[in-house]
């Protein structure tokens, strides 16, 4: 089904009564069922922090199979300026809005995490978005914010970004609201109710929202220094919002097992109020549930450690090598939790049926320090498993290299000179299996202007990191 | 108004120099020159338009070499230099060994500056390696 061809579809009542007549599923496993194989995907594709004279670009990647294109950019949606450095994005419209005749998942919101400039692409085509709107950085920061970072749609049709600072690109960060017409209505959030920003995901049928902590840009945007650390100018909290009056309800310190939590996604299913996060630097992931039966409050938040990746020698490095988890996702039937490790190279699914205790399903060991395969179709992988995706079904997993310009610098500078990758690993969800498919390889590295970077990776018709159900 | 000439020197020896009004900065008139320069926020945030002081008018060159600590051509940064608005990306010891923000600095006499991408990944290493 295509959201953008079929705004009107009414769809037959599931297991449940609300009539859908918007975009998007009524249900995750309505997604699963009726969503089609990912044929084409939007890759957020960057040059900025290198010499080559180009803006950054949406990628629109053949992934049909049987097409005669098939693992190629077919597509690459230019944008006006030089310096954005694309990031994350999102629709317009996702399943949350499954109620509202008429709204269609059309537009992509592309913010710039460096320029903090936000385009809005028309996506009607699928094959061939255009870029419809820009909101210039000036009118970004007349909100005092900055450095847009994860877009979710409101289920009104309107439109929320996590921006991680001012506008001088200090502290506080905050989130700033479009509307349905793609411009600014302005701060979400009553002032003050956090410092640190990154990524959020929201619960509407709990009126819950979780955001997580990254740094302030001036923080994150050079590069990543130790020195940062031992000050404290990195995150390790997560907030729990009254999602209805934008306030935060709870903060829990994750402590140094917490370091930097980035990616926070709550499970599909709109009752369930389990969730994880991974923290980068501690290597860690986290599980995060509403406890009914807390002594101490009327159903507080709870979050536990569930999952350590341990650090690995490393003869060529000074010190032991952590495995730094950037990116995780949960699939669409809400058992496996996915994930990637950059610096050792691997992605990763563990079981997690009980959330309290996942269970390490498999992984492939491919990429980064450590990969046991480091090069795909004698293309070299200069770098780990980085954003990753999965198909609606759970059967494929998708991954770009790329985590962040100033970053990779540091710690693959050779990715500048190859540009990124984007691998697939067929997924069997019933054995719990992962396997490389060594005949996909989409190579950012022969883009016209020069290698390029690649980033994060959404569907068309919705995926696994963007959809929420109210 | 006063301008001085300012140098860009790229790491595949390109140079070409560039006159800076005092009140422009020194990515603008780059870019007004059509010279590409690497930049990001373009408020002094994120370092992407990192450049590195080599030399200033009038003292001893110092080869393209990064400077060290001390280094009597490159305490004279701040007064080569004019920024339009605090250098958050610069920390002490970027701004002591050199470093400058093109995108919010203007200059205050004629020099000569590395640029391109790799001075952008000097300011940090891999602290693990
Ligand atoms: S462009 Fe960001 S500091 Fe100059």
């Amino acid at each position: 089904m295509s959201d953008a061809s079929t705004p009107d579809s009414v769809e037959p009542d599931h297991e449940h009564e609300h009539r859908h007549e918007g975009p998007g599923y009524a249900t995750p496993q309505a997604a699963i069922e009726e969503g089609e194989r990912e044929k084409l995907a939007y890759v957020m594709s960057l040059y900025v922090g290198t010499d080559v004279d180009a803006p950054d670009f949406v990628s629109v990647v053949d992934l049909d199979p049987d097409s005669d294109t098939y693992c190629e950019i077919v597509d690459r949606i230019e944008l006006p300026n030089r310096g954005d450095e694309l990031h994350h994005f999102g629709w317009n419209a996702c399943s949350s809005s499954c109620h509202m005749e008429g709204l269609e998942r059309r537009h992509l919101i592309v913010p710039g995490q460096r320029s903090s400039r936000i385009h809005v692409l028309d996506a009607q085509d699928r094959r061939n978005p255009e870029l419809e709107t820009v909101i210039e950085p000036e009118e970004v920061f007349e909100y005092d914010l900055s450095a847009p970072h994860t877009v979710h749609c409101i289920p009104d049709g309107e439109i929320l970004i996590s921006m991680l600072g001012d506008a001088d690109g200090e502290l506080p960060g905050g989130f700033l609201e479009l509307n349905e017409d793609f411009e600014i209505e302005g701060r979400w959030e009553p002032p003050g109710e956090i410092e640190m920003n990154y990524d959020y995901w929201y619960q509407p049928r709990q009126n819950v929202m979780v955001s997580s902590e990254w740094a302030a840009p001036e923080t994150y945007y050079p590069g990543f220094d130790l020195e940062d650390v031992e000050a404290g100018n990195y995150g390790q909290r997560l907030h729990f919002w009254d999602w209805e009056a934008g306030t935060v309800e709870q903060t829990i310190d994750l402590g140094e097992e917490g370091l930097i939590p980035l990616e926070v996604r709550f499970l599909h299913t709109p009752e369930s109020t389990h969730g994880f996060v991974g923290a980068a630097l501690s290597s860690n992931i986290f599980h995060f549930w509403r406890d009914e039966s807390a002594a101490d409050g009327d159903g507080a938040y709870r979050a536990e450690k569930v999952i350590d990746f341990e650090s690995r020698e490393h003869d060529d490095w000074d010190m032991p090598v952590p495995a730094l988890p950037t990116d995780i996702l949960i699939s669409m039937d809400d058992r496996y939790l996915f994930g990637s490790n950059w610096l050792h190279g691997e992605v990763w699914m563990y079981d997690i049926s009980d959330p309290s205790n996942p269970r390490r399903a498999d992984s492939l060991s491919v990429g980064g320090t450590f990969g046991e395969v480091q090069e795909v179709q004698d293309r070299e992988l200069a770098a780990g498993p980085q954003m990753i995706q999965l198909s609606l079904d759970g059967e494929r997993l998708y991954w770009t290299t790329s985590l962040f310009s100033s970053w990779d610098d540091q710690f693959y500078p050779e990715e500048a000179e190859r540009g990124s990758v984007m691998l697939k690993a067929d997924v069997d969800p019933r054995k719990g299996t992962m396997k490389l498919d060594e005949d996909f390889l989409v190579d950012w590295g022969e883009c016209p202007a020069g290698p390029a970077r690649a980033h994060e990776i959404r569907w068309p018709d919705g995926d696994c990191t963007s959809d929420v159900w109210q | 108004m006063t301008s001085h000439d300012v140098t860009l020197e790229w790491p595949d020896g390109r140079t070409r120099t560039v006159e800076v009004d005092e009140n422009e900065t020194i990515l603008e008139a780059a870019e007004c020159d059509g010279s590409v320069l690497p930049y990001g926020c373009r408020t002094g945030a994120c370092g992407t338009c990192s450049g590195r002081l080599l030399e200033v008018e009038g003292t001893r060159p110092s080869n393209g070499e990064r400077a060290g600590d001390g280094d009597a051509d490159v305490c004279a940064v701040d007064d080569v230099v004019a920024y339009r608005r605090l250098p958050r990306a610069l920390k002490d010891r970027h701004r002591a060994t050199g470093y400058v923000l093109l995108c919010i600095a203007s200059p205050r006499a004629d020099c000569r500056i590395a640029v391109g991408s790799s001075v952008h990944s000097e300011l940090v290493d891999n602290p693990w390696k």
